[in-house]
């Protein structure tokens, strides 16, 4: 598996061969469809995140009243999930593609089907369906409601109209679609198993899946997160990561100090993984993390869409106000 | 029908997927509105037919007038005496009367009526042309459908279940320019998003249905659960088998299509090996699938699944909910396989991962208080040895199953997978039993646990939910009630009604103590009454919807009674005993509110029997008789004996109250008197407050 990969286009390796599209074909599809509806495509945010939602090109963007279009890979950690690589459907590692449009345009569920048909989705041979599923994220102080989207039964998308963000309304509304990278690719595929997902497949038939790609991974990660993890570290780690959160929006800069919120999500995340976190206490770190979120939210309001997070008056009068 | 001073009047708000719970309700709402909004405007209008699917709401009116009628309305005001003065100028009164129907004082006329001068105001409503004013009118329902929950999107403030998209107003062949989010509402409308997306024209609004259906469209619910349950019906014919429909989930799926096409999946039998709820959890509440059972009610391996997409694309449909299910079921089985590893005991050290309430700790907590209250319980049932042993060991091992992965996937089968877990683990039968039937009574109505060892740790948990919220200060509010304790309450009551032989009053002291001991810090006397009153509350609530009386529950509880078996088996038997001879004890009610209302009790109850005439020693003979019966039938718990008793003293206390004057002159008759209605009130006070039933109370 050494041999080097010829870069073809991806239109034309879905024509020479009747195969369905490998995980990159359809991330670069994705990425493809989406850049031609306007939106910027971003490289994964490096950080570590739980969910596309928690990067700060959706969280922190979908404030203020910008227009806003982006989408973007990004790879979530949710140490808890992880399964030492046995279980075929639970990782704790996994890829989101995320769009985020803000504001919502008109015919976003259009635009939707039309990226399920960008990736070889026949959706009118299908029984394509939007299912009730509000979203909520206490830690974030944010909500919107939406649909989870079933592809003959099958949950591939979250799709959800945010409506508040850090406790802030969100004006005008974005629009967020969450995909879940694997599920839809082993749907597509029709693999039973994550890891028999086919990553690439070269032109001479060189081929990797996701095991080649993510099993030892899974291995070495589910085995650090529940065992090896060191929990005085990640106590320490937190406490110190809040303390810079505060110290860096005490300067005014949003956007570094909600890097700090994501390091305390992530060592919070691996305490909990580690089972070191009892339930009482539980419910006072995610408040801590909240705060932290909110904060960093009514920062970005003031310093950055330049409106008071108190009274939602702009701070300054804005050029070309009335 | 139609004819040229009226029309058809019909619009369509086409949205994005509405929930079909909420679609439901605002397809109700919405047929309201729109005839309360016509009427409003004084237009005319025949029927309201109201239409939806998850993508529309559509009215349909006939009939509606073109225009308004014209209206001559005449209000009569002050007589001429006060509407003018001496001098025959008009006076304040007229000047307002005037003004308050929008005229001026010239305008008003005056007219005799029964050789009475008043003044009139006669005000006319031109005819309006209706077309003019329908936008308004659809715009204001449009905006006053309430959803439980709405939202914004894009740049709009508008606020909707979800984006509304199109509009279509038409009156007849016009298009009535109604303007929402953003929109105006043309002609023009959409059917099924894969088989007929349009957009369609609607010429003539006695067509909008018949576009829309043609679009593969059907516009209403009943419709579309009629096809379900047809094709559900096929299937059953063709498989032998039945269909379970609950009707929640069958509102859902009937409300999750535009063209619902119902088809048969089916999963591999090796599946059948996992305990059958959680292969019907996962159809049902995940999936939205019914289940099919064999002739012998035994679940099957075939399914139903309700389609929205292209029939000629069934086989292809199927295929993929199947491998939803093989993946879904696969875990299932992966999970119930693991869980039964380790007995169900290993995991109840678990449950302090799992919150119960902020305060009150975790799980863990919450079940070494049911085993101890359940114990208290067991005790006061006085049961053996062996069913001690077990309500106790069913209360250690309730929630255990709640940390393990079956139910942490699907938490529909808690309790169940509880009792599986349970016996395989080599727990009794009625341990297991027990562990299963601790969540019931689920609903009102739902059967009780089976046994009493069942019951007792039903009690024991709903019962330290609800004294621990309660001193949390957690008690429900209005419509409020997270921790569901008002159903609680309910179930436990159920519980002591169908002879549970347990003391609430008892058993909540025991519950507050478990709390006091675990350090938990309240007002113990305060919350002790709080949990008390409410049980009560929820009591006479009960006793309300079985249509017993206001004041006969009144009169039985201003005896402080405390135990819900008491209360209910008391008012059902005054109920009863009003109701089967109301005279007497309408009565006797009059008769006992006047002796109380002269009750003195500082002068004791021994009247000086040589000073009493007939009537008195009549009174005085049956009071002593009735005295002893009801003490003697409240020692033996024969309520309607008591109330018997008492009944039989409405003779002797009417002769009483007819022959003498209770407050006579002579300060020694008085006070024999007062001293015998003393001793007459007394006899009741253990039975019921009889002035509370007293109509001239």
């Amino acid at each position: 598996m050494s041999q080097p990969l010829q870069a073809a286009p991806v239109a034309q390796a879905a024509k020479t061969q009747a195969l369905p599209p490998t995980f990159q074909d359809v991330i670069m599809n994705l990425q493809r469809y989406w850049a031609e509806q306007g939106c910027v495509i971003l490289q994964p945010y490096d950080n570590e995140v739980g969910a596309g939602t928690n990067a700060p090109a959706t969280t922190l963007r979908s404030l203020g009243p910008d227009t806003w279009r982006t989408a973007y890979v990004q790879g979530c950690r949710r140490p808890t999930d992880g399964r030492y690589g046995e279980n075929p459907n639970r990782t704790q590692f996994y890829y989101q593609f995320q769009v985020l449009m803000k504001p919502s345009p008109d015919n976003i569920q259009d635009l939707y089907l039309g990226s399920l048909r960008a990736i070889g989705i026949d959706v009118e041979a299908h029984d394509v369906r939007f299912v009730e599923d509000d979203w909520e994220s206490p830690t974030l102080g944010a909500w919107g409601l939406g649909w989870e989207v079933w592809i003959d039964g099958m949950e591939v998308t979250q799709f959800t109209y945010f409506q508040q963000v850090g406790g802030f309304e969100c004006s005008p509304v974005p629009v967020e679609i969450a995909y879940g990278l694997e599920r839809l690719t082993m749907y597509i595929q029709g693999v039973d198993s994550m890891f028999d997902i086919v990553w690439s497949r070269g032109s001479d038939g060189v081929t990797f899946t996701y095991g080649d790609v993510y099993l030892e991974n899974e291995r070495q990660y589910s085995k650090f997160n529940f065992e090896v993890a060191d929990t005085e570290f990640l106590f320490r780690e937190f406490n110190e990561r809040e303390a810079e959160c505060m110290r860096t929006l005490e300067a005014g800069l949003p956007l570094p100090a909600y890097d700090s919120v994501l390091k305390c999500c992530h060592a919070f995340n691996l305490l909990d993984a580690r089972g070191v976190i009892s339930a009482t206490e539980r419910m006072a770190y995610i408040l801590r993390v909240r705060t932290l979120a909110k904060a960093c939210c009514a920062s970005y309001m003031e310093h950055v869409v330049g409106v008071d997070p108190e009274t939602g008056e702009p701070k300054r009068s804005l050029e070309g106000e009335e | 029908m139609e004819n040229a001073n009226t029309a058809t009047l019909a619009f369509e708000i086409g949205t994005e997927e509405i929930p079909a719970f909420d679609l439901h309700k605002a397809t109700e709402q919405l047929r309201t509105l729109t005839g309360e909004a016509l009427d409003a405007k004084r237009i005319p209008h025949g029927d309201v037919s109201v239409y939806s699917s998850p993508r529309r709401l559509i009215a349909v009116v006939g009939d509606v007038a073109l225009r308004t009628e014209e209206l001559t309305e005449v209000f009569r005001g002050p007589s001429a005496a006060i509407a003018f003065d001496d001098q025959g100028a008009p006076t304040k009164a007229a000047v307002g009367f005037a003004r308050g129907k929008g005229l001026s004082v010239e305008d008003l006329t005056r007219r005799s009526v029964d050789g009475v001068d008043y003044v009139f105001a006669t005000r006319h409503v031109a005819s309006v042309e209706v077309d003019s004013m329908l936008p308004e009118v659809i715009e204001g329902v449009i905006e006053s459908i309430s959803w439980p929950k709405s939202c914004r999107w894009g740049t709009q403030s508008a606020f909707f279940s979800r984006p509304v998209r199109w509009l279509v107003a038409l009156l007849g062949d016009k298009v009535v320019p109604v303007r929402f989010a953003g929109l105006e509402a043309g002609r023009l409308t959409w059917g099924h998003r894969f088989l007929a997306a349009g957009p369609w024209e609607v010429a003539h609004a006695d067509q909008l249905l018949d576009v829309v259906r043609s679009a593969f469209v059907v516009p209403s619910e009943a419709e579309r659960e009629q096809a379900i349950r047809a094709g559900v019906a096929a299937i059953e014919a063709e498989t032998g088998s039945k269909a379970e429909l609950p009707a929640k989930t069958l509102l859902e799926v009937t409300n999750l299509s535009e063209y619902p096409t119902p088809l048969k999946g089916t999963f591999d039998e090796e599946f059948l090996a996992v305990p059958e709820e959680i292969i019907v959890d996962a159809m049902l509440m995940h999936q939205r699938y019914f289940p099919l059972y064999d002739g012998q009610g035994k679940l099957t391996n075939s399914f139903v699944l309700v389609s929205n997409g292209d029939p000629a694309c069934a086989d292809t449909i199927v295929d993929g909910n199947e491998r939803v299910v093989r993946a879904r079921l696969s875990d299932a089985k992966f999970f119930y396989e693991e869980d039964l590893k380790r007995p169900l005991e290993s995991y109840v050290e678990h449950l302090d991962e799992v919150v119960f309430q902020e305060t009150l700790g975790t799980m863990r907590d919450k079940t070494d208080r049911i085993v101890a209250l359940a114990t208290h319980l067991a005790a006061d049932a006085s049961l053996d040895g062996d069913d001690s042993r077990d309500a106790a060991r069913a209360a250690l091992l309730a929630k255990a199953d709640l940390v393990t992965n079956a139910v942490v996937e699907f938490t529909s089968v808690q309790g169940v997978m509880g009792s599986y877990y349970a016996a395989a683990a080599g727990e009794t039968d009625q341990v297991a039993r027990a562990i299963a039937d601790h969540y019931r009574p689920r609903f009102s109505g739902d059967a009780l646990p089976e046994s009493t060892v069942g019951r007792i740790v039903a009690m024991a948990d709903k019962l330290d939910t609800i004294c621990g919220l309660f001193s949390v200060g957690q008690g429900p509010t209005g419509s409020s009630d997270p921790f569901a304790l008002r159903r609680g309450a309910i179930g436990i009551v159920a519980m002591l009604q169908a002879g549970l032989p347990v003391s609430l009053e008892q058993a909540v002291d025991a519950s507050l103590a478990t709390y006091a001991d675990a350090g938990i810090g309240f007002e113990r006397e305060a919350v002790r009454r709080q949990v008390l009153d409410f049980f009560i509350t929820r009591t006479s609530v009960m006793l309300r919807d079985e249509g017993v009386h206001a004041d006969t529950i009144d009169a039985v509880l201003a005896c402080d009674v405390v135990e819900p078996a008491i209360i209910i088996a008391r008012a059902r038997a005054l109920e009863a005993a009003r109701s089967q001879d109301p005279d007497t004890f309408a009565d006797l009610a009059t008769a006992f509110s006047r002796a109380d209302n002269l009750r003195d009790a500082s002068l004791g109850e021994e009247p000086d029997r040589s000073i009493m005439e007939a009537s008195e020693r009549a009174l005085l003979e049956a009071t002593d008789v009735a005295a002893d019966a009801v003490r003697r039938a409240l020692a033996d718990d024969d309520y309607p004996a008591a109330l018997a008793s008492l009944a039989a003293l409405r003779a002797p206390i009417d002769g009483f109250f007819a022959e003498v004057m209770v407050m006579a002159d002579d300060d020694g008759v008085r006070t024999m008197r007062l001293r015998l209605l003393n001793r007459f009130a007394a006899i009741f006070k253990d039975v019921a407050d009889f002035s509370k039933m007293a109509k001239s109370r």
